[in-house]
């Protein structure tokens, strides 16, 4: 029954988050709603590394930042179609996490955390410094939205770049299902769970390794052109080490590994901060002491807890198994 | 040349805070196998009491920094106790969340009780020693003699006392030295203890030399992590040998290439050294 019942409750979701632009008047919760999809692509990026394989990389917002300069820049700087270099963008991401990845992958558990985190201090100190290609702190304003499709759907209308976006998240999501179904999901896993024993097996655990930190950094990519053409502004900033962290998060609340824990983990780490403002101040202080108790209460994520509840909760009203 | 040996001789002034800091991390991972990413942040919190005391009260330094790292000594057992401790028995990536929670209330309280300002810690060590060619400030020599001091303080306890015995059976195996009578919950408590006081120590030369300001504390516990990559994690030797040559690339960096960049390419050359010694450059093949 339960598995009859999750095809229905995505397309209630799904049909929801088409419904909501038309619904919501407010047009800042429309913004916070676009946000969080942009952070679900990041969200299932870092789930490929790290949920599904096992390697915790803390470098998501730097290749998020990659790809959101790459489409700027190639925009603005090269004159090219806004479309064409929101299509590029993620390619270009995916390449240069290669040159991440090789050095990085060649160490484990806490040290390619670690390195990582270094890489996205790299990426953040040249965004800062290079200041002819990027314009360093002040950063890049009025960064064109998408060309208007076949003359009708105007983009520079936030409704139909929540769609865009929404139809990119949607997509993302099956890609990650797809994967998450195929052989190359199975195997990493299987290297997630015992890496010698894979590659015992014959499995060139390298290769592995490396497609799902390129196959993370797509992801990121991709939302990060997303982020760039949407907001219209990026500077160094919003790509550091503290977002990499937040795409963590929106795995581990949510729910490490699967599907759709860091879809609940990516609106949570969106929307948090922003109820969090009543208080500006003490923001950070609530934001850490949620994160430690939801650490220690609930350590494999929010979905499995729900999970349970659900079936609890079916017990309970006697619906058979 | 002058140049050359100049720079070395700053570099060595900031490695030493850096073997401070990593001195912490190390023997925490050697024992708990965690990444306490907070570190940074908590050690920041000393540092701005520090200031507290002395702009303040009126305090004079010395004593000051004795108060400070009482207050670090406390912490970081509260900071075990309360955080670490639950997660004990989880997936160690849960540890590193809770330490990065962490880390966000501590900077958070640091934003709250003492503001955005960047604070320096007054001094009144003004003199400038010459040394042939080179020169020395008063501040930097009495930090290069007390950092030496402590190395060789907490090295000598790790390695001769009977707790440093305990704490260097854990981190060797820690099945044996439980079944040997090592008391594991009182080790951990004094480890993390003595690491938040090292690390107290650090951010006041920081303030010293540099300044305290929001965000410091996470470029420190960052800087202290890449050490331990370099150095070979949970190695002690690895983390004073790692600190020193970070805070020599760093220096020749800034003072040679870019200051811009010093950072980038310190950490470059930790790559580097992890291509050809994955394990650290005095760390043992796990």
């Amino acid at each position: 029954m339960k598995r009859a019942l999750v095809p229905l409750a995505v397309l209630a979701l799904l049909a929801l988050a088409i419904a909501a632009p038309q619904y919501i008047t407010v047009r800042y919760y429309v913004q916070l709603i676009l946000l969080a999809m942009i952070w679900t692509i990041m969200a299932h990026g870092q789930n490929i590394i790290q949920g599904m394989t096992g390697y915790v990389s803390i470098t998501q917002a730097g290749l998020m930042g990659v790809g959101a300069y790459a489409s700027t820049l190639l925009s603005i700087r090269l004159g090219w179609p806004v479309w064409a270099s929101m299509a590029i963008a993620p390619f270009i991401t995916a390449l240069f996490s290669v040159f991440v990845g090789y050095p990085s992958l060649r160490v484990k558990g806490h040290y390619f955390a670690i390195v990582t985190l270094a890489f996205n201090m790299v990426i953040f100190i040249v965004l800062m410094n290079f200041t002819s290609l990027t314009r360093g702190e002040a950063g890049i304003f009025n960064i064109q939205r998408p060309e208007p499709l076949f003359g009708l759907v105007d983009f520079d209308d936030r409704v139909a770049y929540y769609y865009l976006v929404l139809t990119v998240a949607v997509v993302m999501t099956a890609l990650t299902w797809l994967l998450m179904r195929s052989s190359i999901g199975r195997t990493l896993r299987a290297i997630r769970q015992n890496e010698n024993l894979a590659s015992a097996c014959g499995v060139a655990v390298w290769k592995y390794k490396l497609f799902a930190f390129v196959a993370s950094a797509f992801y990121a990519g991709a939302a990060g052109a997303l982020y760039a053409h949407y907001i219209g502004f990026i500077n160094p900033e919003t790509f550091g080490v503290a977002q990499s962290l937040d795409a963590i998060l929106a795995v581990i609340l949510g729910g490490t590994g699967t599907l759709f824990g860091p879809v609940l983990g990516a609106f949570a780490v969106v929307f948090l901060p922003e109820y969090l403002r009543i208080a500006e101040s003490f923001r950070l202080i609530v934001y850490g002491l949620l994160l430690v108790v939801a650490t220690i209460l609930m350590p494999r994520g929010a979905l499995p807890l729900l999970g349970r509840a659900w079936h609890a909760a079916a017990r309970r009203l006697g619906f058979p198994k | 040349m002058v140049e050359v040996l100049q720079q070395i001789l700053n570099g060595l002034t900031i490695g030493g805070v850096y073997v401070l800091i990593a001195l912490g991390l190390t023997t925490v991972f050697g024992i708990l196998g965690i990444s306490h990413f907070a570190h940074g942040s908590i050690s920041m919190f000393g540092g701005y009491v520090v200031f507290y005391l002395v702009t303040q009260q009126g305090m004079p330094l010395a004593f000051a920094c004795l108060a400070a790292m009482g207050a670090g000594f406390v912490l970081g057992i509260a900071v075990e106790r309360l955080a670490y401790r639950p997660v004990r028995d989880a997936s160690p990536i849960n540890a590193f969340i809770v330490a990065l929670g962490l880390t966000m209330i501590a900077e958070g309280a640091n934003l709250q009780l003492f503001g955005a300002d960047q604070i320096v810690i007054p001094t009144n060590l003004q003199s400038v020693f010459r040394i042939g060619a080179l020169t020395l400030t008063e501040l930097r020599f009495y930090i290069i003699l007390l950092t030496a001091g402590l190395i060789l303080a907490m090295t000598l306890y790790i390695q001769r006392s009977k707790t440093g015995y305990a704490i260097r059976a854990l981190a060797q195996n820690r099945n044996a030295a439980i079944l040997m009578g090592v008391n594991v919950s009182r080790i951990t408590m004094l480890v993390f203890a003595m690491s938040s006081m090292l690390g107290v120590a650090a951010a006041v030369m920081i303030g010293a030399l540099f300044a305290i300001a929001p965000g410091v504390g996470e470029g420190l516990a960052i800087k202290g992590f890449s050490v331990l990559i370099l150095g070979g994690l949970g190695s002690i030797p690895g983390a004073i040998v790692g600190g020193l040559i970070l805070g020599v690339t760093e220096a020749l960096a800034a003072g040679f290439l870019s200051s811009a960049y010093k950072d980038v390419i310190a950490f470059l050359v930790m790559i580097i050294v992890l291509l050809v010694r994955p394990q650290g450059l005095l760390g043992k093949h796990s």
